[in-house]
This record gives C-alpha cells, structure tokens and sequence, in this order.
C-alpha cells in the first residue's frame, strides 16, 4: 500500500474529482446531504477548468439540463440523493428512451418520504426498476469503497455513452462522508465517438432529433425491443460482480455497497467458526448477475442477503436462485449499519432455524 | 490487526482534524484506514465526533458499535463514549475539561490537561494535536513519527508556517502523562 499517489479522500469528493478525469463537461445539481460536497467541488473546479456548473433551481431543472447537454455529444452529470432523485425519475423513462448518456450519482440517505439524512440502502428498487413510466432499463453501478468510487464513476461515464443508456452510480451516504486511501489513476477508458447521433449543430449535414418515441405503432413496438435487445448486450458484455470462497461455501453472504465491507469481515469469523462461509457482491445491479448467482445455487449452496432496507435485493437473488437452494434476509430498514458481531449471530441463527424465514 | 478510535469534543475544538492527521498518519505508515464523521444537525457548541479504523488487511466495517481507543475533550463525549469502550480499550481524555472519575474497572483511564497544555503553548486551538500526542503515548500502534508526517501531509505547504507549532504540541502531549 506504500503507493505515494494514495491521497486520503471523502467519497464525494473522489466521485466529483473521478468525474473530472472522466471528461465531465457539464456539471448541474442542486445540494442535498449527504452529497452536498459534489456540487461544492465542481462549483470551484469546473469554472477552474472553463467547464460548465449551474446550481439548478431544482432537481427537475437539474436532470432536464444533463439531458440537454449529453444530447449534444458532450459528457455530463448531476447527483443526488434519494428523495430528491425520486424527482428525476421521469426525466430518466424519457433519457432510456431517447438512448441518452446521463449519468445520475445518487447517494443514498433514508426513506421514505423526506426520510433522513444518515445512509441507507433504501433506493435499490427506485434505481434498478426505476420509478418512470414505460418499459425501460438503466444501468446500475454500486461501490463499496472509496476506491470504487473513482473507479466506478469512470466507469459510469463510459457506458453511459457506448451503449447510449443512462446509468446510475448508486452510493450511499457511509461512503459519501467517509475518507479511506484511494488513487485516481487516469481515466482508462477510450473515448466514444458521438458524432453520428449528437445534436452538434446541422451545417454541413441533415438536421437531427431526437425523440423518446415513435408515433407509429410498429415502430414503437420496434423502439421497445431495440432498447431491450441492446439490454441484452449489455448483459452479456458488461455484468460485474466480486466472489470470495465461493467454491466450497455451503452458504454464501452477499450485499451491495458498502454493506458488503461487513459482510467480507463476516465471512472470516464464520470461517473461524467452523462454518463455511462465502461471498458474493454484485457490482452492477442493473444488469444484476443473476446467471452466477443461479449456477452457485444449482451446486447447492444457500444464500443470506444482508441489506439495510426491507428486503429489496433480497427478491432478485431470490428470482435467481429459482428455488434451487434456501434463501434468507438480515436487514434493518435503516440506521446503524450492520456490524460484523451482528451479522455472524444473525447467519448462525438462520442457520438454526434451517433457514425457516427471515429475521 | 484491526484498531479503532473515536474522537470527540465540542464542535470548534478540532476533532475532525484530528481525525484527518490520524487517519493520514497510518495511510503513510502503510495501513488501511478510514474516517468517518457523525454528520447531521451539528452546530457550534455542540458535540461533534469521527471514528478512524486501522487495519493491516482490507478495512471492514467503518462505524462500529464499541471501541478500542475514545479520545474525547469534553465533559460530554466523556459519558457518552466512555460506555461505548471495549473491555481491556482505553479512554483518554482531556482533564482541564472532564472530571477524573474511573467508574470501569475493565478499560484503562488516561487523563492529561490537554486545553491547558495548548494554552502554555500560546494557543487552545492547538488542543486536538496535543490530545494528539497524548494518544501516542498510549497507543503501541501509532508512532510519534507517523503523527508528524500526517500533520505534514494535512497542513502541506499552504499552512507550512504552522507545523513547528503543532510539533511542539505533538511532543507536549506525548509527554503529558509522564508529567501528571
């Protein structure tokens, strides 16, 4: 770890400089705790950099702005966090089905309603099913550490704009305020070349625009299918996930975010413990790793979902395990995180029971 | 190996800051570390605190429920962290603001005039790096040396002219405990 470009940094801040190193040219946002320090460090960065900064006069305007702004080619974002993205959920139906490259940072406090401000994993749901009209899909990035935040945000960037999808960087507020070592690197992704359906300006060429849908019956019928068909690519190309001690765990621990920190320090003691213990993390939720999760439930193994909502992710590793293996959540709606101690007494009850129910 | 330290006082007394020097401390000495803030409603006056974790290995969780070492400046962070210390953990706390009272016989108590050892030096600003130095003198795992590349690190060479200061601080409070 003697790796001198290390520099001791807040979540916030490493998504807002990541987003920076990314190309971001635009940024729009409205503050809110606890992302607050995004837009505070663009606000002075971007005009540093003769870049693009407005504090939006509300979350609408924010997201409507990113949409105006991608559709001329160029990078852009906004963040927030949970009830004030609820706002943006529409402008996301129509950015999925205008195929534009939004990139939205949410960092997660509690619900519902104005909620609180301490973190939570509450928008699991609002994030991966969206709360906008129609049949479309976003995609979904989760980290864990500050590390990922970085890594990422550059990430987010880059397959907002190769598949033409708007995608969300779902934080939360444990990783948004806390500091830990982490290095930005450069940028590792190419560039994409936007030139065939960008709103650049139509001397020389054909005027363009862009519509989020067809007025013709069939062609919306065609619309919808192309944007799930290109889905699928993005399944298949970009499904990400992390797995440790998988290959001969009888039950397997797994959690998005930050929570999975606990979960990865819970499978040591439960090893210690005389019980074998393995875990897995899906990193991209949207699309969700359900073909792994299937296969580690087809060898048998049972799954223990931890999270700090109500059960959210709980259902899809549920769909996915398909009835294969027993499934059971650890949760609290919010508050405290899970700790360690507390998750290993939860597993070995669960594992008393048999697996009944959830706790 | 995984240590960690609540920091608490009044807001304006540097507690974040001192966490930062912590935790930036143990980043160049090799470790794996996070700060975390207790951030809400917090005004001047009120209490403000943040917990670093130490680690040899991957950091796990970053807000835990008890503590190995509290670090507190006033009377309140006193009784409210003082139950939150681990069996065989320590309290140090800073006695020109917090009554001597040892009411656990199972966690060791440090006190040392830390707000009075700032004001020797000239300023009660420089309390958080005294308690600073106070905490090294308990503590195996954190190094006088390591305190003084964190401060170097956080006060870099905008404030550079401040450094011999917090020094001498960081050598006052490591020497405190001895003096009592």
């Amino acid at each position: 770890m003697k790796d001198c470009e290390k520099v001791l940094i807040k979540g916030n801040y490493a998504i807002a400089q990541a987003a920076v190193n990314a190309g971001c040219q635009c940024y729009f946002g409205y503050p809110i705790t606890p992302q607050t320090e995004i837009g505070e460090y663009l606000s002075g960065k971007m005009q540093e950099l003769g870049r693009g900064y407005v504090c939006a006069e509300s979350e609408l305007a924010a997201i409507n702005m990113v949409m105006g702004a991608v559709s001329t080619g160029v990078k852009a974002m906004t963040s927030s966090s949970s009830c004030a993205v609820a706002l943006m959920q529409e402008a996301l139906s129509y950015a999925a089905s205008d195929e534009l490259p939004v990139v939205l940072v949410n960092v997660m406090r509690t619900g519902p309603g104005l909620g609180y401000i301490y973190p939570a994993q509450g928008d699991y749901n609002q994030a991966v099913y969206g709360g906008g009209n129609g049949d479309y899909k976003v995609i979904v990035l989760a980290p864990s550490t500050v590390q990922e935040c970085i890594d990422l945000t550059y990430r987010a960037f880059y397959l907002a704009q190769k598949y033409r999808n708007p995608t969300i960087l779902l934080a939360d507020g444990l990783l948004g305020q806390m500091m830990e070592p982490a290095s930005f690197g450069k940028y590792p992704y190419p560039e994409i070349d936007t030139s065939a359906w960008a709103l650049s300006g139509a001397k020389g060429r054909d005027a363009r625009a862009i519509y989020s849908c067809a007025r013709d019956e069939k062609a919306q019928i065609q619309h919808i299918k192309d944007l799930f068909k290109k889905f699928e690519v993005i399944k298949e190309n970009e499904t990400s996930f992390e797995e440790i001690n998988t290959e001969d765990a009888d039950i397997i621990l797994t959690a998005f975010g930050s929570m999975a920190r606990n979960i990865k320090a819970a499978i040591k003691v439960l090893r210690k413990n005389g019980i074998k213990a393995g875990y897995f993390r899906p990193i991209t939720l949207s699309p969700f790793p359900s073909q792994r999760i299937n296969e580690l439930a087809k060898q048998g193994k049972d799954f223990i979902v931890v999270e700090m909502n109500m059960g959210q992710m709980y259902k899809d590793v549920k769909y996915a395990i398909n009835g294969q293996s027993d499934i059971a959540l650890v949760n609290r709606p919010c508050g405290e995180w899970l700790s360690v101690e507390e998750i290993v007494d939860s597993v070995k009850k669960v594992m008393e029971k048999n697996y009944a129910t959830s706790l | 190996m995984e240590k960690n330290f609540i920091l608490a006082g009044f807001g304006g007394q540097g507690i974040l800051l001192a966490g930062t020097i912590l935790a930036n401390a143990f980043m160049l000495d090799g470790k794996n570390v996070t700060w975390y803030p207790c951030y809400g409603a917090e005004m001047r006056g009120g209490t403000v605190n943040c917990e670093v974790v130490v680690s040899d290995t991957e950091v796990s969780s970053v807000h835990k429920q008890d503590t190995d070492f509290a670090l507190v400046l006033n009377q309140q962070s006193f009784d409210r962290f003082v139950q939150r210390v681990k069996t065989g953990g320590a309290i140090i706390a800073n006695s020109t603001l917090v009554a001597e009272k040892r009411l656990r016989d199972d966690i060791s108590y440090f006190f040392a005039p830390m707000t009075k050892i700032a004001n020797e030096l000239g300023s009660s600003k420089i309390t958080n790096v005294v308690s600073l130095g106070v905490l090294s003198s308990v503590c195996k795992i954190l190094s006088k040396d390591a305190l003084k590349n964190g401060i170097e690190k956080v006060l870099g060479t905008k404030k550079k002219e401040l450094i011999p200061l917090n020094f001498k601080a960081l050598e006052a409070g490591s020497e405190a405990i001895v003096n009592v």
